[in-house]
C-alpha cells in the first residue's frame, strides 16, 4: 500500500435500525479515514451512533436487531459491505479486531480463558496442537497477565475486571490485526485500572503498528491517546480535527458543551 | 465432590424412608384390600376373608405392619407378591429394565425434538417461532394417553405393517427391542419435549443477548463454533435441569403409556398391582421410582459442576 492511502476509508455511512414500530437512522452520512498506524478517536454522548459506527465496520449488530447499512466501508481498498458473510468472517478477528465495553460479560463463563484465545488462533492462523496454547500464553504475557502459563487454565470468574479486559485485548491482538477498534474499553473499569488499560493499548499499538479506532464519551481518554478526533452528535460527525487543536479551540457548539461537561479538579486553592 | 455424594446419599436414605412410609399408609387408606380384591365378586364368608388377612398379617395395626416391612426391607427382603408368591425383586427387575429402556428412548426423543424446535424457535424467530410455540401449546394441553391412543389408531390405520403393540426383550434382539419402543417413546416423550423446547428457547434467547456471543462473532469464529461453544454450552445448564426434573413425569406417564402399548414394564406392573392391591409390589415400585428420581437429581447436580466451573455445591 502506498503511503497516504488510508487503511480504512468510510464514505457516507448510514445505519438504519428497524425496531418494532419504526426505523431509526442511528448513523447518517458519516465519512472518515484511518491511516495505517494512526489512532483516531470518536467522542460523543451515549446514543450518538459511535458504537453503531464501530460495529458497522465489523458488520456486527446486536442479536435480534435488524440493521441496514448503506455507503462504503473501504478497508485496504475493498468495500466490506460487499463481502459475503464467509469473507467477512475471515476478516473479523484477523484483520480487524474489536475490544468491547464490559469485560465482566464479554468472556464466555464456561470456557477457560486460554481456550478463548486458542479458538481465534485456530480459526485464523496455521498454528496447531501445542503451538496454539503456547502462543496464547505468550499473548497473555504480552498484555500483562501474571503467571500466564498457569492462569490460561482458569475461568473468567477467577479474574478481576481489569485482568479480563487485558485478556480480551489479548484475544483482539491474537492474529495481529491491522485495525483495532476499542469501543469504550475503559468505561466499566476503576479509574486506576483505566489508565493501565489505556497505556497497554498505546504500547501495543506502537509495538505492532496497528491502527486504532478509540470510541469513548470521555475527552480525558482521547487526550494523549489519538492523533485525530471525530465528534459525533445525533448520528453525524459534527467536528473533526487533530486532538490538540480540537481540545484547545473547539469550533462546534456541541464540542464546546461536551468539553465543558468534563469535570475538572482545581489545583489552585485546593485543600492541602 | 466426595462430600457432596455422601451428603446426598444420606438425604436419599431419608427421602426413601419418608416415601415408603407415606406410600404404605396411603395404600392401606384406600377402600378395599388385597383380600377383597382377590375374592372379587365371588361370595366368600367373612370368616374366610379374616383368615386370609391373618395369614398375610393384614389384621395387625398399620404401623406394626410398616415396621415389619421396613425391618425386612432394610435386610434386602422386599417380600413376595401376594398374587404370584414370587419374590418381589425377582418379578420387578426385568420390568424395571423395560421401563428404563422406554424412559431412555422417551428422554432422548424429547431432548431431540425439544432441543431442535427450541433452538430453531430462538434462532430463526418470526414464523418458525410462532409455529413452534403454537404446536408446543397444543402438545402440552393434550394428555399423553390421548396422544398414545392417537398414535396407536393412526399407525394401525395407515401403517398396518408396523408392529405397534408389544415388546421384544432386549436380550432377544436389541435393535428390534428399541424399534418397538419408538412409538411409545414418542407418546411418552412428547409432553416432556414441550417443556424442553420452551426452556431451550428461553435459555438460548437469553444467552444470545450476552456480550460474549458478540465477542465470539467479532473473533470471526465459524457459526457452528459460536453455536456449540458459546450459545449451547451456556444454555445447557437450564436445559439439563429441566430434563432431570422431567424424569419423574416420565415415570408417572409410563403407567398409562405402557398399559396402552402393552409393554410389560414397571408402569403397567404398578397399574395391575394397584388394581389387585398387591401391597409388597406397590411398595417396592414406589421405592424404586423415588430412588430413580433422587439419583437423577444427583446426576443433574454433578452435571452442573462439569458444565460450569463457577458452580460449587
Amino acid at each position: 500500500m502506498s503511503a497516504g492511502t488510508p487503511l480504512l476509508s468510510v464514505r457516507d455511512l448510514t445505519a438504519r435500525i428497524a425496531t418494532h414500530h419504526e426505523i431509526v437512522e442511528a448513523v447518517r452520512g458519516v465519512s472518515f479515514d484511518v491511516a495505517p498506524g494512526e489512532a483516531v478517536g470518536f467522542v460523543g454522548e451515549s446514543g450518538c451512533g459511535k458504537s453503531v459506527t464501530a460495529r458497522a465496520i465489523m458488520r456486527l449488530a446486536a442479536e435480534g436487531t435488524d440493521v441496514r447499512l448503506d455507503g462504503k466501508i473501504l478497508f485496504k481498498g475493498r468495500d466490506l459491505l460487499t463481502l459475503s458473510d464467509r469473507e467477512m468472517g475471515k476478516m473479523r478477528g484477523r484483520q480487524i479486531a474489536m475490544v468491547f465495553q464490559d469485560p465482566m460479560t464479554s468472556l464466555n463463563p464456561v470456557m477457560t480463558v486460554g481456550a478463548q484465545i486458542d479458538d481465534v488462533l485456530r480459526r485464523h492462523t496455521d498454528l496447531y496442537g501445542r503451538a496454539v496454547r503456547a502462543r496464547s500464553i505468550e499473548l497473555l504475557d504480552a498484555v500483562g497477565v501474571p503467571d500466564p502459563a498457569r492462569r490460561a487454565d482458569d475461568h473468567p470468574h477467577q479474574f478481576s475486571g481489569g485482568q479480563r479486559q487485558r485478556i480480551l485485548i489479548a484475544i483482539a491482538i491474537a492474529c495481529d490485526p491491522d485495525l483495532l477498534i476499542a469501543d469504550e474499553p475503559t468505561t466499566a473499569l476503576d479509574v486506576t485500572v483505566q489508565a493501565q488499560i489505556l497505556r497497554l493499548l498505546m504500547r501495543l499499538r506502537e509495538e505492532r503498528g496497528m491502527s486504532l479506532l478509540l470510541i469513548t464519551h470521555d475527552f480525558g481518554v482521547v487526550a494523549g491517546m489519538v492523533e485525530k478526533v471525530n465528534v459525533m452528535y445525533r448520528g453525524e460527525i459534527v467536528e473533526t480535527g487533530d486532538v490538540d487543536t480540537l481540545l484547545s479551540k473547539p469550533q462546534h457548539e456541541y464540542t464546546k458543551s461536551l468539553l465543558a461537561a468534563v469535570p475538572r479538579i482545581r489545583v489552585a486553592g485546593a485543600i492541602s | 465432590m466426595k462430600r457432596l455424594i455422601i451428603v446426598r446419599l444420606a438425604w436419599t436414605f431419608a427421602i426413601l424412608l419418608g416415601v415408603s412410609f407415606i406410600a404404605f399408609i396411603l395404600m392401606r387408606a384406600l377402600p378395599g384390600d388385597f383380600v377383597l380384591a382377590a375374592a372379587g365378586t365371588t361370595s366368600v364368608s367373612a370368616e374366610a376373608l379374616d383368615g386370609m388377612r391373618a395369614e398375610l398379617g393384614l389384621d395387625r395395626p398399620v404401623l406394626e405392619q410398616y415396621l415389619v416391612w421396613l425391618g425386612n426391607a432394610l435386610q434386602g427382603d422386599f417380600g413376595a407378591s401376594f398374587v404370584t408368591h414370587a419374590p418381589v425383586l425377582q418379578e420387578l427387575a426385568p420390568r424395571f429394565f423395560v421401563t428404563l429402556q422406554l424412559s431412555l428412548v422417551a428422554i432422548v426423543m424429547a431432548l431431540l425434538i425439544g432441543g431442535v424446535t427450541g433452538l430453531a424457535s430462538a434462532r430463526l424467530r418470526g414464523r418458525v417461532d410462532w409455529l413452534v410455540r403454537a404446536i408446543n401449546g397444543v402438545s402440552l394441553a393434550v394428555p399423553n394417553f390421548v396422544i398414545a391412543t392417537l398414535i396407536v389408531l393412526l399407525a394401525g390405520l395407515y401403517f398396518p405393517q408396523l408392529v405397534v403393540f408389544g415388546y421384544t426383550p432386549f436380550a432377544v434382539d436389541p435393535l428390534k427391542s428399541f424399534g418397538n419402543l419408538l412409538l411409545p417413546g414418542l407418546a411418552l416423550g412428547l409432553a416432556v419435549s414441550v417443556t424442553i423446547s420452551e426452556n431451550t428457547r428461553a435459555a438460548v434467547l437469553e444467552v444470545s443477548n450476552q456480550d460474549f456471543v458478540m465477542v465470539a462473532r467479532a473473533k470471526g469464529l465459524k457459526r457452528s463454533t459460536v453455536l456449540f461453544q458459546y450459545l449451547l454450552r451456556n444454555a445447557a445448564t437450564p436445559i439439563i435441569t429441566v430434563a432431570g426434573l422431567q424424569v419423574a413425569t416420565l415415570l408417572g406417564g409410563s403407567i398409562l403409556v405402557e398399559t396402552i402399548f402393552a409393554i410389560p414394564g414397571m408402569g403397567q406392573y404398578l397399574f395391575d398391582s394397584i388394581t389387585r392391591r398387591d401391597y409388597p409390589v406397590i411398595q417396592a415400585i414406589v421405592l424404586v421410582a423415588a430412588g430413580v428420581v433422587v439419583l437423577i437429581n444427583m446426576l443433574v447436580d454433578i452435571a452442573y459442576i462439569r458444565a460450569d466451573a463457577r458452580v460449587r455445591l
